[in-house]
């Protein structure tokens, strides 16, 4: 296939927006192709195809959200066709339209961002039922009993050997640390309140834990750095707290080319107030700190006003949510590794906490000087769903919808937040990096986000010309424009046109398979087999996920050896 | 007022799903466009017109001045009037579920009976039905946490179980009896029933229900006071106290066993 003089940006190769071609072969860039398709995009578009580093995609606790919202199911449906399966749900979509809707939008891959090991066949399941997109799971140890035990023993190397056996057990891809201890104490009703609160039985504290997972992470030379929800997550005044937990690991060095540590959905951890009445933005603070601290990333996790639905493995918050708002609610103890919840909920524009967070997600990633350390998601479906990248984007793009828009909301939005004063519009290089490029390089996809000889045959094409519309002014049609790709093209097939699905191929599932030292996977085995026999409600042989589960798999090899 | 007139052709053995059938459709149609709108019956396509046979005054006309007369048994049609704004539809005969599903403005009137679900999640406009209804009436569709939220609905004959389920607003009128919990998560909407109630009002917010006849009365319930409204005497409840509701009960007769 050949790509023939669309204006491409690809910022990991220097390419900003030069007139060039894109050859593609067995699923690869190539330098040069031999023949097939030849697809005409002048005047157009051209990126890699979109990479969602955070969105929940797979697993119970999506389903869960599935099964308490029978009410989302009927929004967004549409029927099957000859080639497609039948739609429905807007923010807890089914498997086909998860797939069926990224590659709309021209994304071919997309992570799960918490599964714990115990249901991680579940999650497969589901990943082996989203079509096109490559995907991959993270994998939760921040409450796991033996991850517990092995800070309080200040064991590093079984540790380590922990980590790798429980992403093999769980295929997972990397390690994702939710309210580390909170988790835990929800199971006696209770929380952590800060980063040195101690875990109640076990004597550890979630500095302890991050500090010591963040060290497994980078002895074992993971892919990805460890990617952590932060303690006191939506509360007032928790960017104290974020702050208090980076600089508690600055001095921890990364062992790969990357980040240190991925801290995620920010707008929902730079709050300040001393409450719901005195709520303010504290989104600055965390920029200009990252701004000093180039070890560390983020990710927006930008709210969309309308319906959410609040799915994560921070069960102690979903319960105050529960209470916030008299809604819906559903809590999950996963036995020896974490608790969860879900709430649905909708974020009103003229709900002044709502019209606040919505400005603090733009404002972190406008603040933020180098795209490379802020990527942009919604934390699907929790700040809403990822049908919504394209107005995202929009407001990255154009001051003046964002004025437009913060005269529709509460007044507090303008108030209580520096957003009215941002001048900075992102340009298209900064799109594609805070959109393709940078949650590649986050998640350490070698071959995503980028054209370059050797990367993946993902491209994405949109009808718009880069050199003639001005996106500060013509906000709408940038949106209308990344909301249906002209093409997007997988593994060198389009699979999407004009917005369309036009073919539905079968996209591969990382997985990370991590050597350890045999001496301490022996150590790691032998507490296992006495956990199994002792607390778990299933057998250690039912527990792995086999291979079954995986029939594509795409495999990444890191460990200590 | 332009009149169209719609007569199912023969029996419907499954359910057609015609929520085509609607004044703000059919407006600025001519006859030949709507007899050639598409319905499901079952898991097929049809025309309207394979269907139906389709007459009337032609069009295009305004959507307040439309009104559709449906004549025949239509008890297996579904979705009649869903989302309407405007005009006035006419039931000759029994009308399927979901009788003006979410409807915003206009008015429905039936005579005969009304199916489940009649006039779900409302936002506005009237119906009225001359004989009975089924189960759910102005309730919220599965999974929704709001049912109806403004306009009226009469019903000559009895309510099946679930009336007004999640109402957060409008006003319901039965002049017959209702069945199980009726306005069970009431938000803040009205229900008056003029016969007899089963447990009504389960886990009210706020709003009010009013039963003309016997009401069996559940224990969360805390009797307040006997008052006297146009000239009858109510026992007045406040509940329900278990999600520490202020919804008011009044209650021409309680039956005994409270629980
Ligand atoms: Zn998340």
């Amino acid at each position: 296939m050949i790509i023939e003089g669309g204006i491409v940006y690809d910022p990991i190769n220097g390419v900003l927006g030069e007139e060039m071609d894109i050859s593609i072969e067995d699923g690869r860039v190539v330098e040069k192709a031999g023949g097939g398709e030849v697809i005409d995009a002048r005047g157009m578009l051209v990126m890699p195809g979109g990479v969602d580093a955070h969105a929940h995609i797979a697993g119970g606790k999506v389903n869960t959200g599935r099964i308490m919202r029978p009410e989302d199911g009927r929004r967004g449906t549409e029927p099957r066709t000859k080639l497609l399966r039948p739609s429905t749900g807007y923010t807890v979509p089914n498997c086909y339209a998860i797939g069926y809707r990224y590659a709309r939008l021209g994304y071919t891959t997309a992570f799960e961002a918490a599964t714990p090991i115990l249901e991680a066949r579940h999650t497969h399941e589901e990943l082996e039922e989203i079509p096109i997109i490559d995907k991959g799971a993270l994998t939760l140890f921040g409450n796991n009993w033996e991850v517990l035990e092995c800070v309080r023993d200040g064991d590093l190397g079984k540790l380590a050997a922990f980590v790798a056996w429980g992403l093999r057990a769980s295929r997972g891809y990397g390690v994702k640390v939710v309210n580390p201890g909170g988790g835990e104490a929800w199971g006696f009703g209770g929380n952590v309140k800060g980063i040195d609160d101690p875990v109640p039985s076990f004597d550890v504290t979630p500095r302890e834990i991050i500090r010591y997972l963040m060290r497994a992470n980078e002895a074992l030379r993971l892919p990805h750095s460890v990617h952590l929800h932060t303690n006191n997550l939506g509360k007032p005044g928790n960017y104290e707290t974020t702050l208090e937990t980076l600089r508690a690991v600055e001095d921890i060095a990364a062992t790969r080319d990357r980040q240190v540590l991925h801290v995620t959905h920010m707008q929902f951890s730079a709050y300040g107030g001393t409450g719901w009445r005195d709520f303010e933005s504290r989104a600055s603070d965390i920029a200009d700190y990252f701004n000093k601290h180039n070890q560390f990333t983020m990710d927006m996790g930008q709210l969309i006003f309308g319906s959410a639905t609040t799915m994560t493995a921070d069960a102690p918050l979903e319960y105050g949510n529960a209470r916030l708002l008299k809604a819906k609610w559903s809590n999950h103890d996963i036995e020896l590794e974490e608790s969860s919840g879900v709430v649905p909920l909708v974020y009103g524009r003229k709900n002044p906490i709502n019209a606040i967070q919505w400005a603090i997600g733009l404002e972190l990633a406008l603040l933020t000087e180098d795209p490379w350390q802020m990527i942009m998601t919604t934390d699907h479906p929790n700040g809403g769903p990822f049908v919504n990248y394209p107005e995202v984007v929009a407001l990255l793009m154009s001051r003046r919808k964002r004025e437009e828009e913060m005269a529709t909301l509460h007044d507090l939005a303008s108030k209580r937040t520096s957003l009215p004063s941002i001048e900075r519009e992102m340009d298209w290089n900064d799109v594609a990096i805070v959109t393709r490029a940078g949650p590649a390089r986050i998640l350490g996809l070698q071959e995503k986000g980028h054209l370059g000889v050797g990367a993946d045959g993902d491209v994405s094409i949109y009808e718009i010309n880069p050199e003639k519309v001005d996106p500060s002014r013509d906000h709408e049609v940038v949106k209308a424009a990344l909301a249906r790709a002209k093409y997007t093209i997988k593994a060198g097939e389009v699979v999407a046109r004009d917005g369309e699905v036009v073919a539905v191929p079968q996209g591969r599932t990382y997985w990370v398979d991590a050597s350890v030292p045999e001496a301490d996977a022996a150590r790691v085995r032998a507490d296992l087999v006495e956990k199994f026999a002792k607390y778990y409600s299933i057998q250690l042989s039912n527990y792995m996920v086999q291979d079954a589960y995986v029939t594509r798999p795409r495999v990444v090899r890191a460990g200590v050896i | 007022m332009r009149n169209i007139v719609i007569r199912p052709r023969r029996h419907f053995r499954v359910p057609v799903e015609a929520e085509r059938i609607s004044p703000d459709v059919f407006a600025p149609l001519s006859i030949e466009e709507i007899r050639s709108l598409e319905v499901w019956e079952g898991n097929r396509r049809a025309a309207l017109s394979e269907l139906f046979d389709i007459s009337g005054d032609d069009g295009p006309g305004r959507g307040d001045e439309t009104q559709i007369s449906l004549s025949g048994d239509f008890s297996r049609v579904k979705r009649v009037g869903e989302k309407m704004t405007c005009g006035r539809i006419a039931v000759a005969g029994d009308v399927g579920m979901h009788a003006g599903n979410g409807m915003a403005a206009g008015e429905i009137l039936v005579d005969g009976n009304a199916g489940d679900w009649l006039g779900r999640e409302m936002r506005g406009g009237r119906i009225k039905v001359l004989g009975d209804a089924g189960d759910y009436v102005g309730a919220g569709y599965r999974g929704e946490s709001c049912g109806m939220r403004g306009g009226e609905i009469l019903i000559d004959g009895n309510a099946g179980d679930y009336l007004g389920e999640h109402l957060c607003g409008g006003a319901i009128t039965v002049l017959g009896d209702a069945g199980d919990f009726p306005g069970i998560a009431n938000r803040g909407g009205t229900i008056v029933i003029g016969g007899d109630a089963h447990l009504p009002g389960a886990e009210m917010a706020s709003g009010t229900i009013t039963v003309g006849g016997r009401a069996r009365v559940l224990p969360s319930y805390q009797y307040l006071e006997t008052v006297e409204i146009e000239g009858l005497r109510f026992k007045k409840f406040l509940g329900d106290l278990v999600e520490e509701g202020k919804g008011e009960l009044y209650a021409a007769s309680v039956e005994e066993g409270r629980g």
